[in-house]
């Protein structure tokens, strides 16, 4: 295999990779603030694919269309913790599995009620063919799939070190008694960790729809690689998130060079499976001990 | 089912099983006694994960994939190599059970999310295999010409007789699985669920008695998997996939914990709801489309809505609460 075609999949894996690692960051996002795994978080990344094309049909110009997608799908996720979660709150994990579960699966059969059963495609964001970098192609789009991850991470990483309410966010992470008792409204932390996984996974579906097309059952599988990505590098952390992301991306892209890309999906799987028995902590994480 | 008197329960036993072996002397419509087979297959899987996930509290995700391993299994072993029925589910039972064993192993070290994570995966990974493994799934086109059930040269081909085999099976699903959870592995397993560091410090094998269970119900789900291929004849990957899975943990949370009456009601009503179309007579194409077409959200609300509402799901309706332990038997 000559090095081009080497880079064309290295640029592959890296823009897969940045999709794994913004959904993998909404996982982390709600771990983070809650200690609950969304199994939902992929139906944010369908939703924000199928609504922006859904609000390109109602005719709005397309950046004003990518914004109202991530933004509906936003009011999505609050609401979602608004209505669903909330009620739960103190229950323990079986019981906040099983609501996310059951929420997946009515926001899945709602959005195809909505939008119909079948593959629908966004437009480029900007047009033109693609760029020729040392002999390997890369889509225009890529470049949008890079550039609004590195503005999301960069987002995030502000909001966690600078602002107050970042602060309050990695209180509670560590303790949600101790943070009620300084003062932090923990529940609204909760509802919006939420909605910022909601834009998170929204803005991987929304930008990524115009190279692989969308449809109202994306999410599961997404889901999955998200979590894979972000149990790769060690939960509730963001950096190792987006690590996580890019090498599940390079891992599936280099095996699909190099072994086959029919079973792509399962090795992805694997991985996830191996990482969970022989390091469920992550590569980059530490682990913890239960406590009585 | 703890408190309801054991007499009470053997004649509320006695009374479903009359009920539900009198139905092919009541109807010889084809396509209803299908549908009933299909509930009691899925009865049959979910007398398995109720132990699991209702007594032992370990969540399973991936229960398709077994019945779609013990489905394939028998399938291809009856279709391309002429085995005797009953080795061919025996042999999709003891896969499936094997599956479940080697998935256990590893996922012992996991619990709640993880665990839920791990089986989901599996779960996709099998989906994956299904249609891959072309040479003895067929791919996406599936297997088809499967055999009836036969022992010997005496066939059950008839949509009666097969109902009446499923059935049979489910009762001593529900017999065995009733038995055991009275037993020491039984209290072992609600100890689990409530608190598994209490549970070992109590001297429960936490980690065998985990593995024990979660290979039960895989066995359980292919059994059910290799009986539903011979009864519809055609298996295709799709049958097996995510949503089934889904669907059968619904019907236990539905059901409620600790329980394994509670699991049996919600598995017939929920697979009932997905053939409703069927079962109104009169009720009007659109109406029927409407409903199939909803099917989805309303189970998926439904599920929602049980967790919120009634965490103790079916069975807390059953059973008189024991003073002071209005806990148990909730999703926790």
């Amino acid at each position: 295999m000559g090095s081009a075609e080497l880079l064309q999949f290295a640029v592959a894996g890296l823009k897969n990779g940045s999709i794994y690692a913004l959904v993998a960051l909404g996982f982390t996002l709600v771990f983070g603030s809650t200690g609950i795994i969304n199994f939902a978080q992929g139906e944010f990344f369908m939703l924000g694919g199928m609504l922006a094309v859904f609000f390109v049909k109602l005719g709005l110009p397309l950046p004003l269309a990518v914004v109202a997608g991530v933004l509906a799908t936003a009011v999505v996720g609050l609401a979602f913790e608004r209505v669903a979660l909330r009620p739960r709150r103190d229950s323990g994990p079986l019981a906040l599995i099983i609501i996310t579960i059951g929420g997946s699966m009515v926001l899945r059969s709602l959005s195809r009620h909505a939008f119909g059963g079948n593959e629908l495609s966004l437009p480029a964001f900007t047009e033109g063919a693609s760029i020729v970098v040392a002999g390997a192609a890369i889509e225009r789009q890529a470049l949008w799939v890079w550039g609004l991850t590195i503005v999301a991470v960069a987002g995030l990483s502000w909001l966690y070190s600078k602002t107050r309410f970042g602060r309050s966010m990695r209180a509670c992470s560590l303790s949600h008694e101790a943070s009620r008792l300084m003062g932090i409204d923990t529940a609204r932390i909760v509802m919006v960790s939420f909605g910022l996984a909601a834009v998170l996974g929204a803005l991987a579906g929304v930008v990524v729809a115009p190279l692989t097309q969308t449809s109202f059952n994306v999410g599961a599988r997404i889901g999955l690689k998200g979590f894979a990505a972000a149990i790769l590098g060690g939960l509730g952390n963001p950096i190792a998130a987006v690590v996580g992301g890019l090498a599940l991306g390079l891992v599936e892209s280099m095996s699909i060079a190099f072994i086959s890309s029919t079973y792509k999906d399962v090795i992805a799987l694997v991985l996830l499976l191996v990482v969970l028995f022989v390091r469920p902590e992550g590569i980059l994480g530490r682990a913890t001990r239960e406590k009585v | 089912m703890g408190t309801v008197a054991p007499r009470i329960r053997f004649v509320l036993f006695a009374a479903a099983s009359v009920v539900i072996a009198s139905v092919p002397f009541l109807t010889d419509d084809r396509y209803l006694l299908k549908i009933l087979t299909f509930v009691g297959l899925n009865a049959i899987v979910v007398a398995g994960l109720a132990l699991l996930l209702g007594f032992a509290g370990q969540i399973s995700m991936g229960h398709a994939a077994f019945f779609g391993l013990g489905a394939y299994t028998s399938a291809y072993l009856t279709t391309a190599h002429e085995v005797p029925w009953l080795l061919a589910v025996a042999a999709g039972t003891l896969l499936a059970a094997t599956g479940g064993l080697l998935l256990a192993l590893p996922s012992l070290r996991l619990k709640g999310h993880y665990l839920a994570m791990a089986t989901l995966g599996f779960n996709e990974i099998m989906s994956v295999l299904f249609v891959e493994m072309r040479g003895i799934t067929g791919g996406n086109d599936g297997l088809s010409g499967i055999p009836f059930p036969s022992i010997g040269s005496f066939v059950i081909d008839s949509p009666a007789a097969i109902y009446i085999l499923v059935w049979a099976v489910a009762a001593l699903a529900f017999v065995g699985a009733a038995n055991l959870v009275r037993t020491r592995p039984g209290r072992a397993m609600r100890a689990l669920h409530g608190s598994e560091l209490g549970a070992l410090a109590s001297g429960v094998n936490t980690v065998g008695l985990k593995v024990q269970v979660f290979a039960v119900s895989a066995a359980l789900a292919g059994l059910a998997g290799a009986l539903y291929a011979h009864s519809v004849g055609f298996i295709s990957p799709s049958q097996f996939s995510l949503e089934f899975s889904i669907l059968l943990v619904a019907m236990v949370v539905v059901g409620g914990t600790g329980s394994l009456t509670g699991p049996f009601i919600a598995a017939v009503a929920l697979t009932l709801l997905q053939y409703v179309h069927a079962l109104i007579p009169g009720l009007s194409k659109d109406a029927a489309a409407l409903i199939q077409d909803w099917e989805v959200d309303i189970s998926g609300l439904i599920m929602i809505l049980t967790v919120i509402f009634v965490p103790g799901g079916l069975a807390a309706f059953l059973k008189r609460r024991r003073s002071g332990a209005g806990e148990e038997g909730e999703i926790a």
